[in-house]
């Protein structure tokens, strides 16, 4: 009805100016916001890549497998820093992944419904706990706690996996993927609980009337039904992880080198560029943390794309599944 | 929804990080006029408060410092979005060629001081550099080893793993503290050398000094080092370091302004180190250092730099035993005259 008021030349022409200029001008404001979005994110890509130019050039993709970080003798390599990235973001996504379902789960089944909103808000306010303030708290609470209760536990009992060798270290990786644990564990749960919200409740309750327990119920509709929406808040998660600078390098150590104990001291690859972007002396230096962050830009590109990927295919499968099954129940 | 707006949320933060980090500021120091801006050491900054303090209530001109490290001192002089840096460590001349254009003045004398927690053992350890070589290259690793008993002879050493602890961040204090080992130890300055960010064969890193204090001590058997003025602020134990008079001079603006006086050769740059003392020099601290302001010969603000640094090392002095910096001998202020003579002439 309205659009066919609209088309009529006349109603058309009758409307006021401030009508006729909104929608172009709605267009064009919308676009423009869209394009500097877009050239925010090329302008970043090409003036990383432009200030990473002497190392590329110097090192090549050699850079990639180099174990040295060394600017006295101007020798640098991403190694050190790939390997500690991948081993704290790893640690801290198997803590925190099922720390998140069991977290939802309560939250969206079990949960006495007084309880479910301050507990949801609570947890959600761990994620607006500043990173540099739970890195203090890694330093000065963790860090100790870890030296000497938990690594010393996990070497008597564990001690002969090379993973848990050496000394106890209040920094290092350990206590890296904790503080990693602690930071993901909020954007992981309040992704998966929307994810468990919308299974549909004729489901739940056709699993109920066929005489599932509440454990069975969550185990054959909540889980498998949500299974991409966990994958893909799992891979944000991991977005989370690999960028997070500031607190991973105030309890990680700062060591350049790739050590195979996690009570080792070691880096990742935000967090030498966080401690050493600035006032990096050696000419190589800078780009050489550009280049860094290089590595780092395609590592959360390639994060974000898969997340995506397996929630839309994902989304698609379940939609496909679920009228038939809806049906049959 | 909220699935992409946070994945969209996600991966703007992670670029916006790396943005933050990627791009140098390239924007050209201010007008003519309003306040000095300088960045620079972070060793500098209690004393500079003072001055911006007693400055400003002198001649009602207002100078802002970002205590941001000596390397983002020298980063942001040399693109000029600052009037002026400081840095602990002087300048390279790659990084003088770099810079263009500028003059380097000593203003202001302090020291680094090692700091260490170990329960059991006596306060005032006795170390020497070589044992601190050898603690930093991994060769000394526990608290009792001979080196170190041999330099305490009667005191009970416990057994306890040692520690080091060093600056993960680009720092004056790391090139002060390794530009005094790679002068005592040949085998440090080939196997790690001298500069604000070094690759140390073993230990902990931390950031700032706050950071290596708080690795110190939450860990039993650590040591590291900060800087003189946060040390004794903070009232840390430090060990007695030995001189090359064979002395343990107690680290303080006393033993720093000892060394200071023992060394009058001054660099083309107004660079010096106070790294390799005279053995003449009896009560003089082995790691004390100089920290410089580095100011363009030409800029808008000329007259009002000059007029700050020539207060800065004149009348400003005076604040500095207070604050546990050494005031700087006569030569090196007549050199920083002379310096500043040449600015935006």
């Amino acid at each position: 009805m309205e659009a066919g008021a609209l088309s009529n030349p006349v109603l058309r022409a009758r409307r006021n100016l401030k009508d006729r200029i909104g929608d172009p001008l709605l267009q064009g404001l919308s676009g423009l916001a869209a394009a500097i979005a877009v050239v925010v994110i090329l302008g970043i890509a090409y003036e990383v890549t432009q200030e990473a130019w002497p190392a590329i050039s110097k090192f090549g993709i050699g850079f990639l497998t180099t174990n040295d970080w060394n600017p006295v003798t101007e020798r640098y390599g991403a190694a050190p820093f790939i390997y500690g990235t991948v081993v704290t973001s790893a640690i801290a996504l198997l803590f925190a992944a099922p720390l998140s379902i069991a977290i939802s789960i309560y939250l969206t089944e079990l949960a006495p419904s007084r309880v479910r909103r301050p507990v949801a808000t609570l947890v959600d306010m761990l994620a607006a706990i500043p990173s540099v303030i739970l890195g203090l708290w890694g330093i000065l609470v963790l860090g100790p706690f870890m030296h000497d209760t938990i690594e010393p536990a996990l070497k008597g009992v564990l001690g002969f996996l090379p993973i848990f060798s050496g000394d106890p270290s209040a920094f290092g990786y350990l206590t890296a993927a904790l503080i990693l644990t602690i930071m993901t564990t909020p954007i992981i749960t309040s992704v998966v609980r929307e994810v468990f919200e919308t299974v549909p409740g004729d489901l739940k309750e056709g699993a109920y009337a066929l005489g599932a327990t509440r454990w069975e119920m969550i185990r054959q509709v909540v889980l498998p039904y949500s299974r991409a929406g966990i994958v893909g808040a799992t891979i944000l998660g991991l977005g989370r992880a690999i960028g997070e600078a500031i607190a991973v390098a105030q309890v990680i150590g700062g060591a350049t080198g790739i050590n195979i104990s996690l009570f080792h001291t070691g880096s990742t690859m935000a967090a030498q560029i966080a401690a050493q972007f600035q006032g990096a002396p050696g000419a190589l230096q800078k780009p050489s943390l550009a280049y860094l962050g290089l590595i780092l830009l395609v590592f959360a590109v390639i994060v974000n794309i898969t997340a995506r990927l397996i929630v839309q295919r994902g989304t698609l499968k379940d939609t496909d599944v679920t009228p038939t099954e809806a049906e049959a129940l | 929804m909220t699935k992409r707006l946070l994945s969209a949320a996600t991966a703007l933060a992670l670029i916006f990080a790396i943005a933050a980090c990627g791009s140098s500021s390239s924007d050209s120091s201010g007008s003519s006029s309003g306040p000095l801006v300088g960045a620079g050491s972070t060793l500098v900054a209690p004393l500079m408060s003072k001055w911006q303090s007693d400055y400003a209530s002198k001649t009602e001109e207002t100078v802002t410092y970002g205590a941001i490290g000596s390397g983002g001192g020298i980063d942001q002089i040399t693109s000029r979005s600052v009037d002026f840096g400081a840095s602990d460590a002087p300048l390279t001349p790659e990084q003088f060629e770099e810079a263009d254009g500028v003059e380097q003045i000593p203003w202001a004398l302090s020291g680094t001081v090692p700091a260490y927690n170990v329960s059991g053992a006596p306060s005032n350890l006795k170390l020497s550099g070589e044992v601190l070589a050898g603690i930093y290259l991994g060769d000394i690793t526990q608290w009792d080893d001979p080196a170190i008993a041999k330099l305490n002879p009667g005191a009970s050493l416990p057994s306890t793993k040692i520690t080091p602890v060093y600056r993960s961040d680009g720092s004056g204090d790391t090139y002060a503290f390794t530009n005094y080992l790679s002068t005592i130890s040949p085998e440090f300055k080939s196997k790690v050398g001298t500069s604000t960010t070094v690759k140390f064969p073993t230990g902990v890193g931390a950031e700032k000094n706050d950071g290596v204090a708080a690795a110190i001590s939450q860990t039993d058997g650590a040591i590291g080092y900060v800087g003189l003025a946060y040390a004794l602020s903070n009232e840390l134990s430090m060990p007695l370091v030995e001189n090359s008079a064979g002395n343990f001079p107690e680290p303080g603006v006393e033993s720093v302004e000892a060394a200071a006086d023992a060394v009058s050769k001054i660099g083309p740059n107004n660079e010096i180190s106070l790294a390799d003392l005279p053995a003449s020099a009896k009560d003089a601290y082995p790691i004390s250092t100089y920290t410089y302001v580095i100011v363009p010969l030409e800029s808008d603000k000329a007259d009002a730099l000059k007029k700050f640094i020539t207060y800065a090392i004149g009348p400003g002095q005076e604040y500095g035993p207070d604050l546990d910096f050494a005031p700087l001998p006569k030569q090196v202020i007549a050199a920083g005259k002379k310096a500043i003579a040449k600015i935006g002439s």
